[in-house]
């Protein structure tokens, strides 16, 4: 059985969003509007965070693009009461929105803020995106078309794809990748398998300095950030 | 024994008026729910950074109060303290209608109340791991053990009400620890991180549910014209004032963990920042301080009103705590990354108090009023109003 895992270059990275524009729409999560994101209530499964230290003229002002982290010992997993969200045999942790009972437990327990609340129901014209580029067609319909409100919502890795990448045959990695991984145009993010030798991932974590976000919790999170 | 207890008669113009008023809330607090459940929570204050709001904070207060009630009716039934058997019934009625405020609030809290039920299916459908889910065992037994109890007490058998005394003082304690539990297994947020946040817990709900019982004794008495030996208001101020200290120094420990590295900042952020007048007015303030001074004063101490007074600071206070347990929290935003932040990631969350989650509360507490005043009049809580019958042989001696 694969393990899923991600690698970010932080050295490639820009901080332009396209993640984080390629997650919205690939995955159909709502626009959110300025006043539901001044009162933080927008729903991001990709963000890209800043985060500066010094002060002028010698700051630095890091760009961390955060997915879900996919921990292997994933904290909102122990805390979900309702078995909502579950670690999948091949390391993804998902979140099945007929399951969750929106008691919001996973969103405390999340250290990494990867959780959102579904807090309003999604207008109609959303759902049909003239906005949608013609390609993602290629990967079919998302597996929930439409969705509630009162559930927690997240990153999936795009299960959907590397499901059926995998029942077709494909080389997942390279072939099939999540969609923001597909559009990164500086391609920082890489994602294969952790436990395959030969994938390029494992390729980067053998030769580059990695860490991982808040290691201090014992997360043990997929997601790596290769170091400038 | 003495000692018989009635029903309210429930006929004045009074009872009826407060009855409406109680039922007219209500109703406006479940129309607030259905628009809340019918349009999303985006209508309440919660959001993505503050999940859990005004429902849940209420909640672990009922939990609070109910288990603490519960705790004191065993002073009589299991302990032996003649002089508590006027008010223990209703000790034990209050902890039965609390719980159930309570598992009200956990449900007003959920995004999707229909699949509450799932929260039931244990060892099914539930993950037994989560703190939640081993909460809803301890919460539906100790709704179930309290119907019991009150039942063996109305049944007047001897024998099985210790029994279900000693088991219901057990439960209590453990429904309090593992509501404790809930927040204080969580690493990700500092505030709420520690091993003693469960006996913060017990000891808060002791000491809120003693308040709050001084109150409702005192009030139910005082509007059902019946005369309250006043002996047993003091002795439990009393018991009221060594409580206080044990919940003080536990938060005061907690606290000081808190300052020390790691994960300072969310601390001082909370002891400084723009929730910190509820930690010191509210919860340090009303709480502790103030009762304490009332308490320990030689002459306001002897008082009627000195007790009452302190008793409720006290239940505002504990609501503050829990306040500012269940708030600020949440509110500090994670370090994701080492250095400043920027941009709203970087911000700490703020939480207004709409209008529809305000009275969806208020619902909470005036349904269990109606509760109670139902109560009151339909089963036999109250001892009768005779001053004779209604001290009891050992308080008497006192």
């Amino acid at each position: 059985m694969p393990r899923w895992g991600m690698v970010i270059d932080l050295d490639k990275c820009t901080g332009c969003q396209a993640c984080s524009t390629a997650c919205k729409s690939e995955n159909n999560v709502p626009y959110g509007s300025p006043d539901d994101q001044r009162r933080r209530r927008d729903i991001y499964w990709n963000k890209v965070i800043a985060a500066t230290s010094g002060t002028y003229p010698r700051v630095n002002t890091e760009i961390i693009s955060m997915p879900c982290m996919h921990c292997d010992h994933a904290p909102c997993v122990t805390v979900c009461p309702a078995k909502a969200t579950y670690r999948r045999e091949d390391g993804i942790i998902v979140q099945d929105f007929r399951r969750c009972i929106g008691c919001k437990y996973c969103i405390v327990a999340c250290p990494y803020g990867a959780r959102s609340f579904n807090s309003r129901e999604q207008k109609e014209e959303q759902y049909l995106r003239p906005d949608l580029p013609p390609d993602r067609n290629v990967w079919g319909q998302w597996p929930f078309p439409t969705r509630t409100h009162g559930v927690v919502e997240k990153c999936t890795f795009c299960f959907h794809r590397i499901d059926r990448g995998m029942k077709e045959g494909k080389k997942i990695g390279k072939e099939v990748v999540p969609a923001c991984v597909e559009d990164c145009p500086a391609e920082a993010r890489k994602f294969g398998d952790l436990d395959d030798n030969n994938s390029e991932v494992s390729r980067l974590l053998s030769s580059r300095a990695w860490i991982r976000l808040r290691e201090e919790l014992d997360t043990k999170c997929k997601v790596f950030y290769l170091l400038k | 024994m003495g000692l018989t207890f009635s029903r309210i008669e429930g006929n004045s113009r009074n009872f009826k008026i407060l009855l409406i008023l109680l039922a007219g809330f209500t109703v406006i607090g479940f129309i607030c729910f259905m628009v809340s459940y019918i349009s999303g929570h985006h209508v309440l204050g919660s959001s993505s950074i503050i999940p859990w709001g005004l429902p849940i904070t209420i909640t672990i207060y009922l939990i609070g109060l109910s288990a603490g009630s519960l705790i004191l009716s065993a002073l009589t039934y299991v302990f032996g303290k003649e002089e508590y058997r006027p008010i223990a019934r209703l000790a034990v009625y209050l902890a039965i209608i609390l719980i159930f405020g309570a598992m009200i609030g956990i449900a007003l809290d959920l995004g999707r109340p229909e699949k509450s039920w799932r929260l039931f299916m244990f060892f099914v459908l539930n993950n037994m791991r989560s703190m939640f889910a081993l909460n809803g065992i301890l919460y539906g037994g100790y709704f179930l053990i309290g119907i019991i109890y009150l039942g063996t007490i109305f049944a007047d058998k001897h024998e099985f009400i210790k029994m279900m005394g000693k088991i219901a003082i057990g439960w209590a304690a453990l429904v309090h620890m593992g509501t404790g539990a809930i927040f204080g297994f969580i690493a990700t947020r500092p505030i709420f991180y520690s091993p003693i946040k469960p006996f913060e817990f017990l000891s808060a709900a002791m000491v809120s549910g003693l308040a709050l019982l001084i109150i409702v004794v005192a009030a139910t008495f005082k509007f059902t014209k019946r005369n309250l030996n006043k002996e047993i208001i003091f002795s439990l101020s009393r018991l009221l004032r060594v409580l206080i200290i044990v919940l003080a120094v536990m938060v005061l420990v907690d606290k000081l963990t808190h300052l020390y590295p790691p994960d300072r900042e969310p601390t001082i952020w909370l002891l400084t920042g723009p929730y910190s007048w509820i930690f010191w007015l509210l919860q340090v303030g009303l709480a502790y301080v103030l009762p304490l001074v009332i308490l320990f004063h030689p002459q306001y101490r002897q008082t009627f009103k000195g007790v009452m007074v302190a008793a409720f600071s006290v239940v505002i206070g504990i609501f503050g705590e829990r306040f500012s347990l269940v708030i600020p929290g949440t509110a500090y935003p994670l370090p994701f990354y080492p250095g400043k932040i920027e941009g709203i990631w970087g911000m700490a969350g703020s939480f207004p108090i709409t209008p529809i989650e305000f009275f969806m509360s208020l619902g909470i507490f005036t349904l269990m009023g109606l509760l109670f005043l139902v109560g009151l009049q339909n089963l036999e809580l109250l001892p009768v109003d005779e001053i004779e019958q209604q001290t009891s042989e050992v308080a008497k001696k006192a």
